[in-house]
């Protein structure tokens, strides 16, 4: 049995090396940006019950809204519904420059989305689990927080927002 | 196999090295954007 040597054209085969090396770059940042910098998709924080996370008196978000934990250091638990009316609650938020908060996000009913605009918050609420992220406002200003996933006709309507004082 | 014209071998493809530059020029462009825009907002740790 003879041995064959496949032949590559100069081109391709330079072309093949470049876009494997724009890959590992890719790859490298990406990584730089999710373990270096702490830039991270969330995961399920913990599940709740969506028939009663909104009622219950020992759940959260049946009185959603800011706790201090520490200074500087905030949880917002922010409620998403569709029913009655698309909105999610509280509809607004104040924090002093400079905090760090932790949004719990969940839903009583369908799925919706939640981005804060300006910032790497932008994660699916699903009803039954609540998600997660971190951010610190280090500029002051008002920043929106919208609905990203289409949940019926007032989807449209579904925001609030964040005001970040001086 | 059709026999090899010899002009193959000293074919350079000018214009498609062209495209491809700009091609990939303008995606690692747009990528590296969006890449320092998103790095640029911070952790959400």
């Amino acid at each position: 049995m003879s041995t064959q040597q496949m032949h590559i054209d100069p081109y391709e085969r330079n072309w093949m090396i470049f876009s494997g090396i724009l890959l590992v770059l890719f790859a490298v940042a990406v990584s730089v940006a999710a373990f270096g910098m702490g830039i991270q998709v969330p995961a399920p924080e913990q599940r709740v019950d969506p028939r009663t996370v909104a009622t219950d008196p020992s759940s959260p978000w049946s009185n959603p809204g800011l706790r201090e934990v520490s200074p500087g250091k905030y949880d917002a638990y922010v409620l998403a519904h569709a029913v009655p009316n698309w909105e999610f609650l509280p509809k607004e938020l104040s924090v002093p420059v400079g905090s760090s908060v932790s949004f719990y996000v969940t839903s009583s009913d369908v799925q919706h989305g939640f981005k804060i605009q300006d910032t790497n918050v932008n994660f699916m609420v699903i009803p039954g689990q609540v998600s997660k992220l971190t951010v610190t406002f280090d500029k002051p200003g008002t920043y929106n927080y919208i609905c990203t996933e289409y949940c019926g006709s007032g989807h449209g309507v579904m925001y609030g927002s964040i005001t970040v004082t001086p | 196999m059709a026999k090899k014209d010899k002009g193959d071998e000293d074919f350079r493809p000018t214009g498609t090295i062209a495209v491809l530059a700009i091609f990939v020029i303008t995606l690692i462009a747009i990528w590296a954007t969006i890449y320092m825009i998103l790095v640029g907002r911070g952790g959400t740790l």
